[in-house]
């Protein structure tokens, strides 16, 4: 029986690294090869204790040997001068080299660095990454004859280098031929971190411009440039014009708690401008908010100056002037037009909305900050110092944090300065 | 011949016309039948008009004589005496070019002879057209002097307003300019800044505002100026409405810019022109109060069809220039002339000549027909069609010139320059395709009413009767309309030719139908759609006008007359070929003619504002 599933896994795994699953002829999930798979020679237990994926976790520290990570830790920690930068990543794994000629705890190393890259900023640097798979020593785990191809060989290897690869593809770092051509000399050709890699290749540059609103990689730290920047990335009219009514105090600038004077940007299109000035001023106008806006991981917020929609009755049917166009006429004089049947487009239902008038950021969510955006917007709309403003904003306690739950209630306006990590969370969540 | 003789003799052949063009006046009536309806319109319905345009138009040997007597001198003045170059390279037309201009009476061509003018017929002052065409600048001036700047008085103006400026005008002693474009309003009258507001007395309108690009501007004494007034309504409400006023540069107040520099055209004198608070006499109103609307529209529709002449003409020119050099260059031991390729310009080149020859005669000859005929479909397509060739045919010709007419020393780059205008004055080419389009549509639309809304209803003879011709044309049925045959008006050698127009004219009718039963009044923004309606009809516009003329010449024996039947045939064979695709293209739906493709491409283009595709070396890893 076990002869026959060794054979069985065998050509699975052949089949798998085709690019097809071994599913069919398994029956079963590629990666629940995995656990059935006989310990190999080199299987590390702790690997396979809780997943069933190949993505491996970073070993728990409990199980890591305690005076390793120490040292690493160690080797971390001696970064000189306390500048975290790429020139002391490298040196750091310099440090390692030079301290172990044999490479011993590489793989806690690894992990620990992958941990660590985010403090010295080069999470996005292919050339670390490279440096880092530098560090598994060459040849040696690389499959010699057909069986160790067949097993997994040096697992917990493989699943550091496959860690090393997850955390690239998690910051959108591509990788080169360099690249390649480490894993080959680390692992082989045929190897877990090679069909990644592969896998990486192919799908990383497709999705890498699939965003239609690209959001710079570096944001600004000046909240008014965020601010200019997240209105643009909302705004789909070019020809709007961003306006800064206010710029903070050079002491909210710096975060205080209680700002006096939060900066205020604003947007508004020609367009806007112009169905405001057509409003009708005995129908209110309502400023909204706060809306968040994630811009990669900051989230900001919004307000919006918005209208009610017209009831149909009193929508004003555009005419076409007569002496409109002096070379040709705008409509002929038909009593026919395109009918039911002809019409070839999709059925869509259309919601119709209300006209948004102008959209501002600013520094803090009151209604005193608001009216004087308001106030800095009568200066170009003068039609809107005749129109009745209500400020419709979400309390700022937070309740609303709790109150809804299917609806989409604006969430409570962050403290001053907030900036949200989604990235940290989710791996503090990962390691909970 | 020393320059008084000069003007003896065009004095002398002045008189001679003017006699002559009150003449025909009694004389036409006899020579054609009552109008019938307007050619163009009627092709909209599937339908030639045989007889609006066949024979084709023709004019008495006494008339023939004395035009020719005096294009004579105007000839050997323009060939002789303007210098091109230097009116381009100076930007400004010569004072004493000016004045042979004048003395020549060229300022009054279309001016009636009561009023001091040559009173010219159409055919004439076309025939000028011809001669005038060789330089553009002084084209252009005379151009906005007299088919737009003074035209409106002879149109709309009252009889002492017309005794009033027109002698002075056709004499040249004013010049006139035509002022409606605004820095906010080109085509589209709305937005017209420019006021006129009654002064208290009421014996004035006092008139502010600013016009751009006015060609004479700075020339000018007597503008054509439309700007908005304030007229009561029947129903009492005050609206704005625009009004034509004719503005002496003598009332104050009157400045003009400086003179744009400009690409071709140099030697034209335009700018802008300011009117600050210039009191218009009430009696200098053109038409009526709030009537300028039409006036402006009679104007632009009227002055069209004369570019087809003037291009001609530059084109002839221009054959005989690069002929010359065809036949002299030699590379290879062989004369450039012998290679296929450039002889092909040449046959381009004098087909273009040839169509817009016949297109702006025949043009001519409807409008000179008693009644006041609306030709403006017409006009307006010979104006599409000599510009578009004018253009092809001077880069042409330029190729052929191959590095040489790159250079400042020969006039082609020059020519180039100045036929680039075309395509834009007097309505640019799209609008004037949004015109023809429309302008037929809404005929065949009307006319079509009773049996688009049968149709639509379901009513079943009706869709019968649709269904059954549609088999009977699937079945390949042959088109006779008339033109050849027995009693055909068409000669025989030209029978594949008409029996290709007569096909083209019958599917065009079905398409349109079609069309119309498709979109309905929507169809107004269906530009596309409307783009190869209106190139369709142009192409048979031409193909008559070739036909009609070759027709002609064949059987009055004129010189050359086989060559005029191969011009012919290849131009219908063409456009038939052109226009067999522009109608496939209208039957078929958005998504396979291309026109969704085109849209969307656009749309994203204008989204971003910018050339979208990534760089062909962009790498994403």
């Amino acid at each position: 029986m076990s002869w026959v599933q060794a054979i069985l896994l065998a050509r699975g795994l052949v089949r798998g690294w085709g690019g097809v699953c071994g599913a069919a002829l398994m029956g079963a999930p590629f990666s629940q090869v995995l656990p059935q798979a006989p310990q190999g020679l080199h299987c590390s237990a702790a690997a396979h204790k809780s997943k069933w994926s190949l993505v491996p976790r970073p070993p728990e520290s409990r199980r890591r040997p305690v005076k390793a990570l120490a040292l690493h830790e160690e080797l971390f920690r001696q970064a000189p001068g306390g500048e975290r930068d790429k020139a002391s990543f490298v040196r750091t794994v310099q440090n390692f080299e030079q301290h172990n000629v044999h490479k011993r705890g590489h793989v806690d190393f690894i992990y620990l660095a992958l941990r660590k890259m985010r403090e010295y900023g080069v999470e996005r640097d292919l050339a670390i990454y490279n440096r880092l798979l530098d560090v598994f020593p060459k040849e040696v785990f690389r499959p010699r004859n057909v069986i160790q191809r067949i097993f997994i060989h040096y697992p917990r290897q493989q699943e550091c280098g496959i860690a090393v690869l997850e955390q690239m593809e998690n910051h959108g770092v591509i990788p080169n031929k360099e690249t390649e051509f480490l894993l080959i000399q680390i692992f082989g050709r045929k190897s877990y971190p090679m069909l990644k890699y592969l896998r990486m290749k192919l799908w990383l540059p497709r999705f890498k411009n699939i965003n239609p609103f690209p959001v710079p990689q570096e944001l600004p730290q000046d909240p008014v440039d965020l601010a200019k920047l997240g209105l643009r990335h909302m705004e789909p009219d070019l020809s709007a014009r961003v306006t800064i009514y206010q710029m903070p105090l050079p002491r909210d600038s710096l975060g205080a708690a209680d700002p006096t004077q939060p900066h205020i940007v604003g947007i508004q299109s020609p367009d806007q401008q112009a169905a405001l000035a057509h409003h009708n001023p005995a129908r209110p106008v309502f400023v909204e908010g706060p809306f968040s806006l994630w811009l990669r991981n900051k989230c900001v917020y919004y307000h919006i100056l918005r209208a009610d929609l017209l009831p149909p009755e009193e929508r004003e049917v555009e005419e076409i002037p007569e002496e409109w166009n002096l070379y040709y006429p705008m409509q002929l004089d038909l009593d026919y037009a395109r009918s039911g049947w002809d019409d070839y487009e999709f059925d869509i239902d259309e919601v119709e909305e209300g006209p948004i008038f102008a959209m501002c950021m600013t520094g803090a969510h009151d209604q005193t900050t608001l009216a004087k955006w308001i106030q800095g917007l009568q200066e170009t709309n003068p039609a809107l110092a005749q129109i009745p403003v209500v400020f419709r904003l979400a309390g700022s306690t937070g309740e609303l944090l709790t109150s809804s739950s299917g609806q989409e209630e604006p969430p409570p306006p962050p403290p001053e300065g907030q900036e949200e990590d989604d990235n940290v969370q989710r791996q503090q969540q990962s390691h909970s | 011949m020393n320059g008084v003789g000069l003007f003896l003799r065009m004095a002398v052949g002045a008189r001679a016309l003017r006699s002559l063009v009150a003449f025909p006046a009694s004389r036409r009536p006899l020579r054609t039948s009552p109008r019938s309806r307007a050619f163009a319109k009627e092709l909209f319905l599937g339908k030639i008009e045989t007889k609006e345009v066949f024979p084709f138009p023709e004019v008495s040997q006494e008339e023939l004589n004395e035009i020719n007597q005096f294009v004579g001198p105007v000839e050997k003045f323009f060939t002789e005496e303007v210098d091109s170059r230097k009116i381009d390279q100076e930007g400004k037309i010569p004072e004493e070019t000016l004045e042979k201009l004048k003395s020549l009476g060229l300022f009054g061509m279309q001016v009636p002879e009561e009023y001091g003018g040559l009173g010219l017929s159409n055919t004439m002052y076309a025939r000028l057209g011809e001669i005038i065409g060789l330089d553009a600048s002084i084209a252009v001036t005379l151009a906005a002097h007299q088919a737009i700047g003074l035209k409106g008085i002879i149109l709309a103006g009252s009889e002492e307003q017309k005794a009033k400026y027109l002698p002075r005008l056709a004499s040249g002693e004013h010049i006139a300019a035509f002022c409606l474009t605004e820095p906010a309003s080109g085509s589209d009258a709305a937005s017209i800044r420019t006021r006129a507001t009654p002064s208290a007395d009421g014996k004035h309108f006092v008139l502010s505002g600013s016009k751009v690009w006015i060609t004479n501007g700075g020339l000018a004494n007597i503008f054509t100026v439309f700007a908005k007034t304030e007229v009561v309504d029947s129903d009492g409400s005050v609206k704005d409405k625009i009004t034509a006023f004719i503005v002496e540069r003598d009332f104050g107040g009157v400045t003009n810019g400086k003179p744009e520099d400009k690409l071709g055209i140099r030697g034209s004198n335009t700018c802008e022109v300011h009117f600050e608070n210039t009191r218009v006499p009430i009696e200098n109103v053109l038409g009526e109060v709030g009537g300028g609307f039409k006036v402006a529209m009679n104007i632009l529709n009227s002055g069209r069809f004369s570019m087809g002449s003037a291009v001609a003409g530059m084109l002839k020119k221009l054959i005989e220039m690069t002929a010359e050099y065809a036949c002299t260059r030699r590379q290879f031991n062989k004369n450039l002339s012998e290679f296929g390729l450039i002889q092909e310009k040449f046959a381009l080149m004098a087909q273009k000549a040839y169509v817009m020859e016949s297109m702006a005669y025949l043009t001519a000859g409807m409008l000179d027909r008693p009644g006041f005929p609306d030709c403006s479909i017409e006009a307006a397509m010979v104006k599409v069609f000599s510009s578009e060739g004018a253009w092809q045919c001077v880069s042409e010709a330029l190729q052929i010139l191959g590095g040489s007419g790159y250079m400042r020393d020969y006039p082609y780059e020059r020519m180039l320059r100045d036929s680039r205008i075309l395509l834009i004055f007097e309505g640019t080419n799209e609008i004037l395709r949004m015109y023809i389009a429309l302008t037929g549509l809404q005929h065949a639309g009307r006319i079509l009413t009773e049996r688009i809304r049968e149709l639509k209803r379901g009513r079943v003879i009706t869709v019968m009767e649709a269904v059954s011709q549609r088999i009977r044309d699937s079945l390949g049925r042959t088109v006779d309309l008339g033109l050849t045959g027995n009693l055909g008006v068409v000669h025989p050698s030209l029978k594949d030719s008409a029996n290709k127009l007569e096909e083209n004219v019958y599917s065009f009718g079905q398409t349109v139908e079609m069309l119309l039963l498709r979109f309905g009044k929507t169809i107004v923004e269906e530009q596309l759609v409307m783009k190869r309606v209106a190139n369709i009809l142009i192409n048979l516009y031409g193909m008559t006008a070739v036909l009609s003329r070759a027709s002609r010449s064949i059987r009055t024996g004129l010189q050359n007359h086989d060559h005029e039947v191969l011009l012919a045939n290849m131009f219908c064979v063409e456009a038939y070929f052109q226009n067999l695709f522009s109608l496939a293209q209208l039957d078929k739906y958005a998504p396979e003619n291309l026109d969704e493709q085109i849209k969307k491409v656009s749309q994203q283009i204008l989204e971003k504002r910018a050339y979208v595709c990534a760089h062909p070396l962009d790498r994403t890893s």
